[in-house]
């Protein structure tokens, strides 16, 4: 072999082995699912999600998951109780899955097919928008999952006697680095 | 010898080639989604993705229990329970107050105020009965409301207990033919405060602030 094809191999090989499987860690994060009522708009915010994603042959899969019992509405008996009607203590955590092609790294919006695990029911949510931008070597992603009570069988938690509404969107915001 | 290094090279070559276009190979889905529309699809994960254990979760964490899930239905059955006894309450205690004999009340008005003052404590303890003995769950740090709503009782509580006992003080004296003297005179004011701090504990879980 002469040296120009070795050169002309190694030159076409190399962004390849540079290409090689990467891997995403979710660096920070606030999850907050909203819900209404007649008297009363409630968020409930996570910090305590965590995350990962893994590259290979240009496919990133992504894990996120964070404990039910660790959002927040400022309401430590709602929070009990929101909980229970979730069935929390049988399955503690949510957790979301999705796929995505690595070059949607470089995409300003993302559209991906999530599947949630939560309350012991596994929803998949086609096509949800999300909005991504670059800080560095970190990438944010913020959006919006249009959960519902519904779709996870939890029933409805009312009070004086009227339960809150069947929409109960998740707002995301992540931070994501490579690792 | 000459030959062998020839093939040599050109296995080392064809090796490379190889190599090379494997990878490209393996780029292809990559290439494929590099349209925008494309890029945004996707599809359910494979078995080479992060589990929960890769992300740091425990087994405590990740593996739930009917036991937990059992103590917190019964936590919210009897919080449900403690609420509509508390709501209940509040009837015969309006009455009590509504019903309250003046100076000049024969022992009859009395008999009817002492009556609904005793079937007010009888409601309010059965209403807190179930508040206390719903089961606790580790680990919660109390916020919001509820923080006043248990602060309160540390006021209508104690006043639901020497309230009753004032007043069948005051009714012996009364019924002795005396004016109402003493400790028992403090019947109506101790009574008054107990059933402003009640209806402020119900506000308290109720109205947002
Ligand atoms: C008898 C007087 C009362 C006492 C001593 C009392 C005491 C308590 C205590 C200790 C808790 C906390 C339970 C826990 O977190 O484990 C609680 C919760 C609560 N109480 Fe009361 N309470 C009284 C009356 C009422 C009344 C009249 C209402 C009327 C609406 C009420 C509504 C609630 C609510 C909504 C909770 C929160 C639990 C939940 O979310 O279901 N309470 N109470
Ligand atoms: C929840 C329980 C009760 C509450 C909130 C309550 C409240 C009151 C109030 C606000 C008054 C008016 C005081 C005044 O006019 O100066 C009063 C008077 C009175 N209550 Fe009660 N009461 C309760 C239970 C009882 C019971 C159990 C008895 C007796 C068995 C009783 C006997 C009396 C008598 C005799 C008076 C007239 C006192 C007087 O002439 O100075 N009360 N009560």
């Amino acid at each position: 072999m002469n040296w120009k094809t070795t050169i002309t191999v190694v030159a076409l090989a190399l962004p390849n082995l540079a290409r090689a499987d990467s891997r995403w860690v979710l660096e920070s994060s606030t999850l907050t699912y909203h819900i209404s009522h007649p008297l009363h708009q409630v968020d409930g915010i996570s910090h305590d999600a965590r995350g990962k994603g893994t590259c290979h042959a240009g496919q990133c899969d992504f894990l996120i998951a964070a404990p039910v019992k660790s959002f927040d509405s400022g309401d430590s008996n709602r929070d009990l109780h929101m909980l229970q009607v979730t069935r929390g203590g049988q399955y503690p955590m949510v957790t979301v899955r999705t796929r995505l092609p690595e070059s949607a790294s470089s995409l300003s919006s993302v559209t991906a097919d999530l599947d949630i695990e939560f309350a012991g029911q596994k929803v998949p949510y086609k096509q949800v928008a999300f909005q991504r931008s670059t800080d560095g070597a970190r990438s944010r992603i913020t959006g919006t999952v249009p959960c519902t009570v519904a779709d996870f069988k939890i029933d409805p938690p009312s009070l004086l006697t009227v339960p809150i509404k069947n929409e109960m969107p998740i707002r995301v915001d992540m931070t994501w680095r490579t690792e | 010898m000459v030959t062998t290094e020839i093939d040599m090279k050109t296995v080392t070559t064809h090796l490379l080639i190889l190599f090379c276009l494997s990878a490209l190979v393996i780029q292809m889905p990559s290439l494929a989604f590099a349209d925008e529309a494309a890029a945004n699809s996707s599809s359910p994960a494979t078995e080479s993705a992060p589990s929960l254990q890769d992300l740091g979760f425990s087994q405590a964490q990740t593996q739930g229990n009917a036991q937990d899930q059992a103590t917190l239905d019964k936590r919210s059955h009897m919080l449900k329970i403690h609420q509509r006894w508390g709501l209940a309450t509040t009837a015969p205690l309006i009455a009590t107050l509504l019903l309250a004999p003046g100076g000049k009340s024969n022992s009859s008005a009395r008999s009817l105020h002492g009556g609904l003052g005793i079937i007010t404590a009888g409601m309010y303890f059965t209403t807190a009965s179930y508040a206390i003995r719903a089961p606790k769950i580790p680990g919660t740090k109390e916020k919001g409301p509820i923080r006043l709503h248990k602060a309160l009782a540390w006021i209508h509580g104690p006043g639901m207990i020497v309230t009753p006992i004032l007043g069948a003080m005051a009714d012996e004296q009364r019924n002795a033919g005396q004016k109402v003297h003493g400790i028992a005179s403090a019947h109506g004011a101790v009574g008054g405060i107990t059933i402003a701090a009640y209806l402020a504990s119900i506000l308290a879980v109720s109205i947002k602030f």
